[in-house]
């Protein structure tokens, strides 16, 4: 099961229509809290907690280190689904991929055409990967990428 | 009494630390404050910010009437100083004497931040906000950075600003400005001042950091700590990324950053420069002060 997230309404709601950028500790932690209440209200209705949880970034802007440790790196540390990013701005991945470096941790791609890249820890990543390909949700292609089965 | 704290006449990060010792000896006696920049002829802001942060420092040592401000007789001078936004803060602070210039000051290109409050998150994202609109055209047509690089600075500048905001106990200053620094590089730079004057870097990782330094601990070390080692105040481990970001940009387009706080000083300093990279026992100034300098991209020697 994947569920999706949209990063923009949750920014959105937890800022009372205000902010677009995704910046200081205190708007991340906002923010992460209301995506862990989406996920748990998921898990609910489906009868288990969802493999994959898709966060679109998709009319964020700015998104600092700050925030990219307090929701993503967060998220990977305290929650067991899978965290699949998408519509992400070079910007996002400059914020993202140290912090979760610096964790030893990753997450999961998106691209437009379904194939999956990684950000973080490259041995993080192949451990996410695997297990995907093995719960029958990605599979790896002859070129070595891999994508998506699930939707 | 009054006691006088001459402003220096070109007041920047090197010339700060005269006006520190003069702020220092000044302030020994509790005795109500002239600052006096009748003579000022230039300011950077991170000068413009120094001045602000002794004012508010001055303002509450003393606890009576608020300390005096000269303002510079110079009308160019002051002009300049308007619309870079310092007048309007200082007016919060200081009692102002001399001829301000009157009306709304218009915009200035090489403005990009005008001296800005920063209290809470909330300014944080308003100077996000603004610094996206107005600085990515400059730093892409002047500079010559990359477009991936005016998001960098953002992050940059977000995460010098949130050092004021979760350290320093109490608000502080931002301004961003873009000029030709003829100093040692001539070349356009784009410049990023923060001040506060709150509890300063030692103050805040002591809990957490003294004992693991012994003998060593004191401002020198606090800003290792914290600039080179990326430690924070808080036992979380997703803590000081912030510093560790902005070095990780700087050293991608070939930044410097210095800052100061209580009697050191401490830089990363990039070739172009010939700042050196520790400075201990300099005259104690409240709070913490950051200067983040980028210079233009393409003619630089690496």
């Amino acid at each position: 099961m994947i569920q999706h997230i949209d990063v923009h309404s949750v920014l959105q709601e937890s800022s009372a229509g205000v902010y677009t950028d995704l910046v200081t500790r205190p708007t991340g932690r906002v923010v992460r809290e209301r995506i862990q209440r989406v996920i748990a209200a998921g898990r609910g209705e489906g009868g288990g907690a969802p493999a994959i949880a898709r966060m679109d970034f998709n009319g964020v802007g700015c998104m600092d280190y700050s925030c990219a440790d307090e929701i993503v790196a967060r998220l990977v540390r305290e929650w067991p689904a899978v965290l699949l990013l998408r519509t992400l701005t070079d910007g996002h991945r400059e914020a993202i991929q140290p912090v979760l470096a610096a964790h030893g941790l990753a997450v999961l791609v998106e691209q437009p055409d379904g194939t999956l890249d990684a950000l973080g820890t490259p041995a993080a990543a192949v451990e996410l990967l695997a297990q995907l390909v093995i719960q029958r949700l990605a599979r790896r292609l002859p070129g070595g990428t891999f994508v998506l089965l699930a939707t | 009494m009054t006691r006088l704290v001459d402003v220096p006449t070109q007041l920047d990060d090197r010339s700060f630390d005269q006006f520190t010792g003069a702020f220092a000896a000044a302030t020994k006696d509790g005795e109500r404050l002239l600052f006096d920049a009748h003579a000022a002829e230039w300011a950077s802001p991170y000068g413009l910010v120094g001045l602000l942060v002794a004012g508010e420092a001055a303002r509450h040592r003393s606890g009576g009437p608020p300390p005096l401000l000269t303002a510079p007789t110079n009308p160019d001078v002051a002009s300049y100083w308007a619309r870079a936004g310092f007048f309007r803060e200082a007016a919060e602070l200081f009692e102002i004497h001399g001829r301000l210039p009157k009306g709304k000051p218009r915009e200035e290109s090489d403005v990009l931040l005008p001296v800005t409050a920063v209290r809470a998150a909330e300014d944080v994202h308003e100077v996000v906000s603004k610094i996206q609109q107005r600085a990515s055209t400059i730093l892409a047509s002047e500079l010559q950075l990359d477009p991936k690089a005016t998001m960098g600075f953002a992050m940059a500048l977000s995460e010098a600003c949130q050092n004021i905001v979760e350290h320093a106990g109490v608000g502080g200053w931002v301004a961003v400005q873009s000029y030709h620094w003829r100093r040692t590089l001539a070349r356009r730079v784009v410049v990023i001042a923060t001040g506060d004057a709150g509890v300063g870097f030692r103050h805040s990782l002591e809990p957490t950091q003294a004992k693991r330094f012994g003998d060593r601990w004191g401002d020198a070390a606090a800003l290792e700590a914290a600039l080179i080692q990326g430690v924070s105040r808080f036992r979380d481990p997703g803590r000081g990324q912030g510093l560790a970001g902005i070095r990780r940009y700087l050293a991608r387009w070939d930044g410097k950053i210095a800052i100061r706080s209580g009697t050191a000083r401490i830089a990363i300093v990039p070739n172009w420069d010939d700042d050196v990279p520790l400075k201990e026992g300099l005259p104690a100034f409240p709070g913490a002060q950051v200067l983040i300098i980028i210079p233009e991209q393409g003619s630089a020697t690496r």
